[in-house]
């Protein structure tokens, strides 16, 4: 014992130690959402020096409420990701939830009764894409775009492509309206925020989910229930972002089958990326996700500001997703170097 | 555990693990054919045989990976149907997996607790998780700079060490430990037989398959071979030696049962 106690040190210091290891290891992973974080301010100052509208108190809140509902569908979105799944579905599921609160309120239900339906049903489609991915085996992209084509086919049929609209004033606030000058939407992001933060840091339905995405063999070897965990994730994940669509649908006043579609899911899955999670499970954070959003909503409103071509900013994106992939690459190879 | 095996005579002769009579087939494969095997409390039996032997599928069996096609388990007397790892785990059997089943992202403390995460409310206890850890390696002597780091960053020899550990501290009556030493260094394999024994002296029914012979015979009470899917024999290893071992193991020499 002695000579364990030379090379480790004493009980207090091994303790110590512990707080430490803590420490770094959230300096490390910190250190990406740093260099997003830069990015972001970087930019932010950009735009400011051009116009100084950019970083007024009313141009804030119109960015934060841009990124508001995207970062609602993110955050569930990154409980998938982190699980080691794949979510394609989203940019139809968020119309799909517009659509079904919609036909309901026009067909007599009362909106609050009719907002959870159309959550109940996006939850059903997102279960079904869990159990497609879980009992028939399906590869989780497959499974989720076959998804992305159906609801979105059913609603666009359903529709014949026009919109729906015509809905009760108090329905319509609950998108429209403001908390002390917040609009409601940024309000709901951060609550859902931080309800995702606990969920996935803090509590068994996380920890699992981070482990079954982090060695799905290893979770499944030791009792974790992965099947049943993954008809949870997706299930959720199509329950929140059919309310996301309502908020949208709510706050345009309209139930559109074209909002979201795929350049929902193609951003939404690109700032996830850039704010640190892995493709490949295991890791990623709500955190990372806000920032990967926030640079988004940045982007899109600082050209506008600014009067650039709004289009330029894929090419700004795309450069920054492929660095944040190989920035992960790069700390992944230095860090897990003792890999087997 | 076994202190209670020791209050209740009628269990202490079936406390332990005890298979009788389990066949496993996949499809045409007889993969096991009427295999019985029993572990005492406080006792090491080691599983050899050559590849094919029916090694991996008994430990699968075992650890309720792979369902018997018949025979019956039973672990502390109770006959058990082990229809999933969870059930394995429930009814006191942890296993230590060949791959490990670990995750490289998480750190140890999370490792440790994987299927039995501790809750406080609708949160996991994160602080009990790290404290308990920490209290388990400076008992087992086990050097690891903090339980926060990433299993990812540890050498093989100290994933394999946290992987035993692990198999300890879940306080199951049966572990089963598959290729314990397979890449280990010499010290490490040395430290790896020191846990194994301290299992065995708190009161554990230990199970270990491997291929080191000089491992098996330093640290094995038993030797249970395993040859095209049945037993070959099983020796004490104060009775017996390695060239006999290998006889079995190879089927120069077979038991008659």
């Amino acid at each position: 014992m002695t000579i364990e106690n030379k090379l480790a040190g004493t009980p207090a210091a091994r303790a110590a130690r512990d707080e430490d290891g803590g420490k770094w290891r959230a300096i490390l992973s910190a250190g990406q959402q740093a260099g997003l974080a830069l990015v972001v301010i970087i930019v932010a100052i950009v735009f400011q020096t051009l116009n100084p509208v950019f970083l007024s108190q009313g141009n804030i809140i119109e960015i934060l409420r841009s990124g508001a509902l995207y970062f609602i569908v993110a955050c569930t979105s990154t409980m998938i990701l982190v699980g080691g799944g794949l979510d394609f579905s989203i940019g139809a599921l968020y119309a799909f939830g517009g659509i079904v609160a919609g036909a309901l309120i026009l067909a007599g239900v009362p909106w609050p009764l009719a907002i959870i339906l159309a959550v109940a049903a996006g939850a059903v489609l997102g279960a079904i894409n869990g159990a497609v991915i879980v009992y028939l085996k399906v590869p989780p992209l497959i499974a989720t775009l076959g998804m992305f084509f159906a609801a979105g086919g059913a609603i666009t049929v359903y529709t014949g492509g026009t919109n729906l609209f015509g809905f009760p004033d108090a329905f319509n606030a609950i998108g429209q309206g403001k908390l002390f000058g917040v609009p409601y939407l940024v309000c709901y992001a951060v609550i859902f925020g931080i309800v995702f933060h606990i969920l996935l840091e803090h509590t068994r339905f996380g920890y699992e989910t981070r482990i079954t995405g982090g060695n799905r063999a290893a979770a499944l070897a030791n009792g974790v229930r992965v099947n049943a965990l993954d008809l949870k994730l997706y299930a959720l994940s199509g329950g929140v972002t059919a309310l996301a669509g309502i908020f949208f649908m709510a706050r345009t006043s309209t139930a559109s089958p074209s909002a979201g579609s795929s350049s929902l899911t193609f951003q939404v899955l690109t700032a996830i990326i850039i704010g640190g999670t892995s493709l490949f499970g295991g890791t990623g954070t709500i955190g990372g996700t806000a920032l990967g959003v926030l640079l988004f909503a940045v982007l899109n409103n600082g050209l506008a500001v600014v009067n650039v071509n709004p289009l330029y900013q894929n090419i700004f994106i795309g450069v920054i997703l492929v660095a944040a992939v190989a920035w992960d690459q790069a700390q992944r190879s230095r860090r897990f170097k003792a890999r087997r | 555990m076994t202190n209670a095996s020791h209050a209740l005579p009628a269990h202490a002769r079936t406390a332990g693990l005890h298979l009788k009579d389990i066949s496993k087939s996949f499809g045409q494969v007889h993969a096991l054919s009427h295999v019985n095997l029993s572990v005492e409390p406080g006792e090491i039996l080691a599983i050899v045989g050559d590849n094919g032997a029916g090694k991996s599928t008994l430990i699968k069996v075992i650890s309720g990976v792979h369902h018997p096609d018949s025979g019956t388990i039973s672990v502390d007397g109770v006959e058990r149907h082990l229809r999933s790892p969870a059930d394995a785990r429930n009814a006191g059997i942890a296993t230590v997996f060949q791959d490990l089943a670990l995750v490289e992202c998480l750190d140890v403390a999370t490792n440790m607790f994987i299927g039995q995460l501790p809750t406080r409310g609708p949160f996991v206890d994160k602080r009990r998780m790290e404290a308990d850890t920490r209290h388990l390696l400076d008992d087992l002597g086990v050097t690891v700079k903090s339980v926060r780091t990433p299993i990812g960053m540890l050498s093989g020899g100290q994933r394999q060490i946290v992987a035993i550990a692990r198999g300890m501290r879940a306080g199951a009556s049966v572990v089963l430990l598959d290729e314990p030493t397979a890449a280990l260094g010499v010290r490490e394999t040395a430290h790896a037989a020191d846990l194994i024994r301290s299992l065995r002296s708190r009161g554990a029914a230990v199970i270990c398959v491997s291929h080191d012979m000089g491992f098996v015979f330093e640290v094995a009470d038993r030797i249970h071979v395993m040859r095209l899917g049945q037993t070959a024999g099983v020796r004490k290893v104060s009775e017996t030696n390695k060239s006999d071992i290998i006889s079995l193991i190879t089927g120069v020499r077979r038991d008659d049962h």
